[in-house]
């Protein structure tokens, strides 16, 4: 064989293996299947621990609700069927009125949490599942209730 | 042999070669084709991307009823502060101006601002040779049933409107002058009375049950430990009843404002629908058959 002609058929096959490696498939992780999961979308309610010193009365409310998490509902597990939970509703329902008005508000809402027959299609729900049902709604102020339909899943509580 | 498989191949070369086609003679980016495009896009309601099509055609060319197509497909996509200013800016002068004034009304009012929607509604009004039609009329008198102002007489309210939806709107004028909503305050007297009847009241049949009977089960076992002798938890469960009392007034109170929002959320919401249903009392723009 021809020297040259040998040279020219080694640069070729030298040239197009570094083409092909420098254009070829840079995507070398294999894919495969995703991980899958059976868990329920379902972010459970951050607790707030933290202590409220701006009064007494919060102060002692707040410890109240601390303790009855730490000790009866975090153990117990998340069964409140409602969005946000009882007791998290009372802190709010307090916080946005006052310690009377909270705890009525509270009674009652626990009056409508006893009520197995009627949640289904009262309430809207959240992506966890649990029906939202605010404390805005039950200030008694007309402009603060924003309707939902139940049939509504609701993104951002 | 060879002679005939080259002669069969170049025959079947030439007869099965890939047909030019007519287009690629043709700019494939004349306004027409693009027209072509556009159209093609709008009729699958893929706005945006027809309305940019249309766009690149008024590079080229000016033409209103491309102008008039890019208004409305603002309008379809929801844009409609761009759709009101498109409408707007068809000059007088075009066949599509008349329309283009309704439909940028329609857009203002789309936007939910009721006011602006009046006044630009009057604005038109004064010069009636440019309005279009009754429809308008009907939109501006349909719009007292969205906003909490009082509503024109009914006679005049009704005959703005075309005959075959006087019905309907008399039963949109019956339920605005008269929604049916409840008072909180006998629903609190009733749950005053009778533990959970304001919450029967408010429609809430099952949650008024309940808060009967919270109430009666915990104020017998409040009886029941006082009688037995056992005062301490006998006054937790005399607090316990008295909390499911008062809460069970003060949530009746509640369940009817709830009930009344809910009221007033239906009431939009069939409105909206019967607009939506009648294209806001306007022509009916149907470029796509």
């Amino acid at each position: 064989m021809d020297n040259n002609h040998f040279i020219f058929r080694i640069t070729l096959a030298f040239i197009l293996s570094f083409s092909f490696s420098t254009f070829a498939q840079t995507d070398w992780v294999k894919w495969g299947k995703a991980d899958y999961t059976y868990q329920i979308n379902n972010p459970v309610e951050q607790r707030n621990y933290s202590f409220d010193l701006s009064n007494p009365g919060r102060f002692l409310l707040k410890s109240f609700a601390n303790a009855y998490w730490l000790f009866i509902s975090d153990v117990d597990g998340d069964n409140c069927s409602f969005s946000p939970t009882c007791s998290n509703f009372f802190i709010q329902a307090v916080e946005r009125t006052n310690i009377m008005q909270g705890s009525l508000m509270f009674f009652d809402r626990f009056t409508r949490d006893m009520n197995i027959f009627g949640k289904v299609n009262h309430y809207p729900r959240v992506p966890g599942g649990h029906f939202f049902d605010p404390p805005s709604l039950y200030i008694l102020d007309s402009d603060s209730i924003n309707y939902i339909p139940p049939s509504v899943v609701v993104k951002n509580e | 042999m060879k002679k005939l498989f080259f002669t069969i191949l170049i025959f079947s070369s030439i007869i099965f070669s890939q047909e030019k086609s007519h287009l690629a003679n043709d700019n494939l980016f004349s306004p027409t084709n693009i027209k072509r495009f556009a159209d093609y896009l709008f009729c699958l309601k893929d706005y945006l991307r027809a309305a940019n099509e249309y766009e690149r055609i008024l590079s080229l060319v000016q033409n209103d009823s491309i102008e008039f197509k890019i208004a409305l497909s603002y309008l379809e996509m929801g844009n409609f502060s761009e759709a009101s200013t498109r409408f707007n800016s068809i000059k007088k002068s075009s066949s599509f101006y008349k329309s283009a004034q309704a439909q940028s009304l329609k857009s203002v009012f789309q936007t939910g601002d009721i006011v602006q929607f009046r006044n630009q509604y009057l604005d038109i009004n004064s010069n009636k040779a440019y309005l279009d039609s009754a429809g308008m009329a009907s939109l501006y008198m349909f719009s007292f049933l969205l906003t909490e102002e009082p509503l024109p007489n009914e006679d005049e309210f009704i005959k703005t409107f075309p005959i075959a939806e006087k019905s309907k709107i008399k039963n949109f004028y019956d339920w605005k002058q008269d929604p049916l909503e409840k008072s909180p305050l006998k629903a609190a007297i009733f749950s005053a009375v009778i533990p959970g009847a304001g919450k029967i009241y408010a429609n809430e049949y099952s949650d008024g049950i309940y808060a009967f009977i919270a109430t009666l089960v915990a104020g017998y076992l409040a009886f029941d430990n006082f009688k037995a002798g056992h005062d301490f938890r006998g006054w937790i469960f005399c607090g316990l009843t008295a909390g499911f009392y008062a809460g069970n007034i003060y949530g009746s109170a509640a369940a009817v404002q709830i009930y009344n929002a809910r009221i007033r959320f239906d009431f939009i919401n069939e409105l909206k629908a019967f607009l939506e249903d009648k294209n806001y009392f306007l022509q009916v723009f149907n470029f796509c058959n």
